[in-house]
């Protein structure tokens, strides 16, 4: 199962989604913003150096709380990606670890459009604002005609009552809310995934209801 | 069939522009074929040439009266004519609802990947931003101006003061860190201005590497070094730059042993601070 994390807008938490996703789903999530990589690095290959041909994307995976693929920050290593790579790098890993979740750029040039086709079923992440949604919609149009499945949207940093029936008639699928909560912000950067750091909070039941919802 | 065409030269390259029409009350496929000396280099998005091109040259269906516009490059002298066409044959309407296009064929054929490079923009970030490298990343612009790229200019004290913006910036960055969520590009910062001084390092390893294997060398291996050069003209001012990059490479590393030093030094309370607001 490959589960794109996608959302058109960039800081609405796709990053941060796609991380505790992963791990409710107890799978590898691999850094596909050759552009502006957030997931936590590493010193070994990354998937720059995949997509370059240069690396086995199994000799990238760093293991973790969530096993993760990160991937390069140079301008260089992002230029140097040939993003037909892509499908049988993740595939490979894909075989090795059964779950993997891709955690998209936002816009929608080549490098948001190829993780969608990539994978099996995507996740929209949104913020409750509209201009959000707005972005949101026009990521759903791509998915769709690249046949990544919506599978439900994240309305993210929730702090008062979103109208989340209307954004998920908007994109055409169940909304679960994230409550904004300072321990979802850290999670990445502290590699402590909300699941486990704090299981009984409402952001967590959130997580795993979006992970429920993929299909396995 | 009507094919009017113009050819350009760039450099080692020719650039070639055709116009084909169809005269033809039917439709046709035709076939153009490239006469230069190389192969054909055809328009490509996301590394995947266009549909119906190949090394060779393209293959086009023109309905009556159409008119198509395309041009290629290809590293050999312009010859005349440039392309010429190979074959036109008729399209078989009846066949046609089968086949269609050759371009969506070829989308339904490709993967959703191929798919996704020839329909969306190019996500590679433009050549300038990482042949410069200098102006994109900031606190490690000054120093590797200093290392390498500039060897004769002189630091100015302008210079010394943008290094210090540069370094609130750098310290910003750090302190963004710990919410990834809000800005996507704050955990780059401390590792890539590194890269970019590591290839700035490189580029002059790979100068001092050239100077050495001229040094004392004997006949071949000078000759070697000069064809590898593409000539000897390639080669002058070698010296001067070499021994400019001596003196900046020991400037450099004072530097940097220095703001280690007093890197070791700091004990940002950050924590606190982040406990009292």
């Amino acid at each position: 199962m490959i589960l794109a994390v996608a959302g058109g807008k960039g800081g609405v938490g796709k990053t941060t989604l796609a991380y505790n996703v992963a791990a409710a789903l107890d799978a590898v999530v691999v850094d596909a913003d050759l552009g502006m990589a957030d997931l936590p690095g590493g010193r070994g290959p990354d998937l720059h150096d995949v997509l370059a041909g240069e690396a086995d994307p199994i000799e990238t995976l760093r293991a973790g709380p969530v096993d993760v693929v990160p991937c390069g920050r140079t301008l260089a290593g992002a230029r140097a990606a040939d993003l037909r790579r892509l499908e049988s790098a993740v595939a490979s890993i894909e075989r090795e670890r059964g779950t993997v979740v891709l955690d998209c750029p936002a816009g929608r040039r080549a490098d948001a459009g190829v993780p969608l086709a990539v994978a099996d079923a995507c996740l929209l992440v949104v913020s409750p604002r509209a201009f959000a949604l707005a972005d949101a919609i026009r990521t759903r149009a791509l998915a769709r005609e690249l046949d990544a499945g919506l599978v439900g949207c994240a309305v993210n940093r929730v702090t008062e009552e979103p109208p989340t029936d209307a954004i998920a008639d908007a994109l055409g699928a169940p909304a679960a809310v994230v409550p904004a909560d300072p321990r979802v912000g850290r999670s990445v950067a502290e590699e402590r995934p909300v699941v486990d750091a704090a299981p009984d909070s409402a952001a967590a039941e959130a997580v795993r209801e979006l992970a429920r919802r993929v299909p396995r | 069939m009507d094919l009017t065409w113009d050819i350009d030269r760039e450099g080692d390259a020719s650039l070639v522009r055709c116009r084909v029409r169809n005269d033809d009350a039917v439709p046709r496929r035709v076939r153009i074929e490239s006469r230069l000396g190389a192969p054909v280099l055809p328009p490509r998005r996301g590394g995947l040439p266009e549909s119906g091109w190949d090394e060779a040259g393209v293959t086009l269906r023109l309905d009556p009266g159409e008119r198509r516009a395309l041009g290629f490059a290809a590293r050999a002298p312009p010859t005349d004519p440039p392309v010429e066409i190979a074959d036109v044959e008729a399209v078989d309407t009846t066949a046609e609802s089968v086949s269609e296009e050759p371009i969506a064929r070829d989308e339904r054929a490709g993967s959703a990947t191929a798919v996704a490079l020839r329909r969306l923009g190019d996500h590679r970030p433009p050549r300038a931003a990482t042949a410069g490298g200098a102006d994109e990343l900031n606190g490690a612009s000054k120093a590797e101006r200093e290392g390498s790229s500039n060897p004769t200019g002189d630091a100015s004290p302008g210079e010394s003061a943008v290094s210090d913006v540069d370094d609130d910036d750098t310290f910003d960055g750090g302190e963004r860190d710990a919410d990834p969520d809000d800005s996507p590009s704050a955990s780059r910062g401390p590792t890539e201005w590194f890269d970019a001084v590591g290839t700035r390092l490189d580029a002059v390893e790979a100068r001092i590497d050239r100077a050495e294997r001229l040094t004392d060398a004997d006949l071949a291996a000078a000759t070697e070094a000069v064809a590898e050069a593409d000539g000897v003209e390639e080669l002058s001012g070698l010296d001067q730059r070499v021994a400019a990059d001596a003196t900046r490479l020991r400037e450099l590393s004072e530097r940097a042993s220095a703001l280690a030093a007093r890197a070791a030094e700091t004990e940002a309370p950050v924590e606190a601070l982040e406990q009292l607001a």
